[in-house]
């Protein structure tokens, strides 16, 4: 018989972490499920772009895509948002008791009314500042020009800064940091590599201030409509691909830090526990600022894992 | 029908006019608010440009339905017409009259599609990223623009049929030269 | 087969002389409905997606900015100004004529409103000095098709919207090529009016001509606000175009006066109507494009010609060929749109330079555009002179085969496109 077909859809080229993490599900799905399914990747925006593919999704024109978790604040679940809150996970540890725990599962129920079905969640990691003078505390943001993808959060993030937030597309980041449009910018180091923005900032700073992250999705009707042993297939393979996803993400990080470390051009300083307190201390409020768009208790509860987990 | 072209022109030309603006001032904030120039530069970061873009893009998209719908009217956009042109008369126009008819069932089709795009986007109550507009509003234009289109196509064609003629844009011509040439005959 | 279905289709339609962009659509509509199973409502999605990206806005602030200009009397002060430097040598005229159409191009982002600004204006008066019509045809026509090759260019935003190509790069790269090119027309035009022994203009003295550049210094202005700001860091290349058409507005209507307030509302409604009549070629495109690639014929394209084992050099002969076949039936817009994404990825898998292959479509449209059929600034120079298009094709043909030359030069020698934007950017 002829098998089915999932066409899964990404805005990045195949060599990121989530472009392999894709080639890994489809590895595990097609052999497991022996021809019974085709997943056809289509990586770097080929067939719709970063701002159609939910849209295309709903329509049922593609049937999976891996998209950053801020684009389900403008599908109506805000409550996503709480992924880019600053300093709200205080380790990885945190994170996955949320993606992993009930916390996640009940934001992934949350997309069921828009026509989605959320399967997992995938790392991108936690990011780094970098900008063309060394970042410490905040009072080095004082004006800069701050580059941020669209979100009311990260907007908050960086005026809590005193920085000037502007949005720009992804692509054009690189030459608006080379001529100065924008100072600076936000990133997991692995993008910061990839897109050879080091080349153009002179110092980067690990602070871990803030999360990027994914979340596998499909289209609800054509994933109800599926056989149910082969939606138990796609399931465990979606589970060991998002274990890969999650360690190659950290491995990706890790090497690309490194290799910017090594041009010798870019300085990069980790913040020391004073200066993080700092930090922590300007951005806290951002948190307290956006309950009343993501919701106190989500706020609160995801704080609760983390004493759970002996942070305070 | 007067009403409608003034409409149709007043909004077009606003469109442009307001974006324009727009982009303007939110590039001088960024400028100055780069300064830094004690108060002055809080103040001015305190203030939020980061919807021009977004507004901006909106506005060219309306205008670009609104503008092309006129653009039929005002016989602006380009078809390739050699071979047609070497037609004797009667086989020119039956391919005018076909082409024209094309054009109003595919802007037809399109705004039917663009419709029930828009009706199943109302149902998920998502919004654009700055603005928070409801998406369905913004897609509008797709609908809206194309259903105008269509009718602009049909009037051609019927004004087409009974004159003979075809509204054409003079790619050529621009407005005030002749006192340019004047002028420029002192040059 | 599916390719094949798609082109001969497309073909068919562009034939009956319906809009470009009306063809593109039924092209996709049909191809939907009867072969695919690729949802009809993303079509829907595609035409409003299709052009909401800001990069794409800077086409509409280019057009409104050009048109401020054409109205302004910038055009007339530029030629005073060129005529000032080259004006006494032979053919001073029209040598200043190749001169202020670069002038222009350097403020302007189209090949017609180039030749339509400079033309109207110089090509009268070269008449009345005793150059034969076709002369200053010829002169104009080639040299208005600067407007796209020096920045800024619509038609560099078009190619880089189609190919992720960074605008900036692209227009640094277009100003090398761009200032050779205007010499090479110029020394085409000075060996031929020394042959013929055409009239020169007195000699002007530094006097005059810094007197002509004063007058003409807020127009050229605008080359310092467009490209100055999008290297300085100022700007985007998109915000770039519209503080060009904020400037272009007061200097036409506070500054130099040659319009007035209630010029402008005329002003906008044109600049919208051609911007809006560009990008429902743009949405009509992407959405072409969008069926192409769902149907992996770019993909197809590159393995057949690795597999002739065709190299980068005949890959770009190919091209040429390919895009000069194209300009005898379409405008550079819809060409772009249209050819871009197929030859694209092709040209990346040859390791071919991005930047190098955009400029090379360029000035193969400008050449497009200077031959008929099809050739906008034949049409509008054939407007102003009141000379017939056969008339004018011969008169076109020295400049013509200097751009021709010209093709083969910037093909083969990556560097003159390259040289500039590796100097700026590294
Ligand atoms: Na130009
Ligand atoms: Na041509």
């Amino acid at each position: 018989q002829t098998p089915i077909v999932i066409k899964f859809s990404h805005v990045v080229a195949n060599d990121t972490p989530k472009g392999k993490a894709a080639e890994r599900f489809k590895e595990l799905a097609e052999q497991s499920l022996k021809g019974r399914v085709k997943i056809e990747l289509y990586p770097n925006s080929t067939l719709y772009k970063d701002k159609e593919e939910l849209e295309a999704l709903q329509l049922g024109a593609v049937q999976m895509l891996a998209p950053s978790l801020a684009k389900f604040g403008p599908l109506g679940v805000k409550e996503f948002e709480v992924f880019d809150l600053p300093y709200i996970f205080p380790g990885k540890d945190v994170l996955y008791r949320v993606t992993e725990g009930p916390i996640g599962k009940e934001l992934l129920k949350k997309l069921e009314p828009k026509g989605i079905t959320g399967l997992a969640y995938w790392d991108n990691g936690f990011k780094v500042m970098s900008a063309n003078k060394p970042l410490k505390t905040p009072a080095d943001f004082k004006g800069l020009k701050m580059r941020i993808q669209s979100s009311k959060v990260l907007d908050a993030e960086m005026r809590a800064l005193g920085a000037n937030p502007q949005v720009l597309a992804f692509s054009e980041v690189y030459q608006a940091l080379q001529t100065g449009v924008v100072d600076g910018t936000e990133n997991p180091p692995s993008n910061l590599y990839t897109q050879k923005m080091h080349e153009v900032q002179s110092n980067v700073t690990v602070s871990n201030h803030g999360y990027l992250g994914y979340a596998v999705i499909v289209n609800k009707k054509f994933w109800d409509g599926l056989p149910a042993d082969i939606r138990t297939g796609l399931e465990v393979a979606m589970k060991d691909a998002t274990k890969y996803a999650n360690a190659i993400a950290q491995q990706e990080n890790d090497k690309a830090l490194e290799a910017v470390r090594k041009t010798g051009k870019t300085a990069v300083y980790v913040l020391n526990d004073k200066e993080k307190a700092e930090w922590r201390k300007a951005l806290l409020p951002v948190q307290k600022d956006m309950e009343s768009r993501i919701g106190k208790d989500l706020i609160s509860a995801v704080g609760k894992e983390a004493t759970a987990l002996g942070y305070k | 029908m007067k009403f409608l072209d003034h409409l149709e022109e007043w909004l077009i030309a606003t469109l442009m006019a307001s974006a324009t603006v727009i982009i303007f001032v939110a590039v001088v904030h960024r400028y100055l608010s780069g300064l830094p120039i004690p108060v002055v530069q809080d103040a001015l970061i305190r203030i939020n440009t980061s919807w021009a873009q977004e507004l901006c893009i909106y506005m060219f998209v309306w205008m670009a339905k609104f503008g092309a719908a006129y653009g039929v009217r005002t016989g602006i956009h380009v078809g390739v017409d050699v071979l047609i042109n070497q037609l004797n008369t009667p086989w020119r126009n039956k391919f005018v009259i076909f082409g024209l008819l094309a054009g109003a069932t595919f802007t037809g089709i399109v705004g039917t599609l663009g419709a029930s795009f828009v009706y199943q986007i109302a149902q998920h109550s998502s919004t654009s990223e700055v603005l928070e507009i409801p998406m369905w509003m913004v897609y509008m234009a797709v609908p809206l623009g194309s259903y105008l289109m269509s009718f602009r196509f049909l009037q051609v064609t019927w004004a087409f049929v009974r004159t003979g003629e075809l509204p054409k844009h003079d790619h050529s011509f621009v407005e005030g030269l002749d006192e340019e040439v004047a002028a420029g005959g002192k040059a | 087969m599916n390719a094949l279905i798609i082109f001969v289709l497309l073909f068919t339609l562009m034939l009956t002389g319906m809009p470009i962009s009306i063809s593109l659509g039924l092209t996709v509509l049909t191809f939907l409905f009867t072969m695919t199973d690729v949802p009809i409502e993303s079509v829907a999605l595609k035409l409003f997606t299709g052009i909401e990206k800001f990069e794409i806005m800077a086409i509409p602030f280019f057009i409104l900015a050009g048109n401020f200009l054409t109205h302004g009397g910038v055009a007339r002060r530029m030629i005073n100004f060129a005529s000032s430097m080259v004006g006494h040598w032979h053919g001073g005229l029209a040598l200043a004529g190749v001169l202020a159409c670069a002038l222009f191009a350097a403020v302007s982002g189209s090949s017609p409103a180039t030749v339509v600004a400079i033309g109207s204006i110089i090509l009268p008066a070269m008449v009345r000095q005793g150059y034969p019509k076709g002369f200053g045809a010829g002169v104009i026509t080639t040299s208005g098709a600067l407007g796209i090759l020096i920045p800024p260019s619509i038609v560099m935003v078009m190619y880089s919207v189609s190919t992720n190509t960074s605008v900036g790069k692209l227009f640094m790269a277009g100003v090398i090529p761009g200032l050779m090119l205007a010499f090479f027309l110029g020394l085409t035009t000075w060996y031929l009016a020394r042959k013929h022994n055409y009239p020169k203009l007195p000699k002007a003295n530094w006097a005059e001509r810094g007197a002509a550049f004063r007058k003409s210094a807020w127009g050229l202005l605008l080359i310092v606000i467009v490209m100055g700001g999008i290297y300085s860091g100022k700007f985007t290349p998109t915000e770039a175009a519209a503080m060009a058409a904020v400037y272009a507005f007061v200097i036409a209507v506070f500054v130099y006066k040659d319009m007035t307030l209630k010029q402008v509302p005329k002003v906008l409604l044109d600049s919208a109507a051609m911007s809006a009549m560009l990008l429902y070629i743009i949405t009509n495109a992407v959405l072409f494009s969008f069926l192409i690639t769902s149907e992996n014929i770019p993909q197809a394209m590159a393995s057949v010609i690795t597999d002739m084992g065709m190299g980068p050099i005949s890959f770009l002969l190919v091209v040429n060929v390919l895009l000069l076949m194209a300009g005898n039936v379409m405008e550079p817009s819809s060409i772009v749109l249209i050819m871009a994404p197929i030859l694209f990825p092709v040209a990346m898998k040859l390791g071919i330079d991005p930047v190098h292959f955009g400029i090379l479509i360029v000035v193969n449209m400008e050449v497009g555009m200077c031959h008929p059929p099809v050739g906008l600034n034949l049409y509008v120079a054939s407007g102003i002179t009141k000379m017939g298009i056969t008339e004018l094709t011969i008169a076109v043909w020295p400049w013509l085969l200097t751009m021709l030359a010209f093709l083969g030069l910037v093909t083969y020698v990556p560097a003159i496109s390259l040289w500039l934007p590796n100097l700026v950017y590294n």
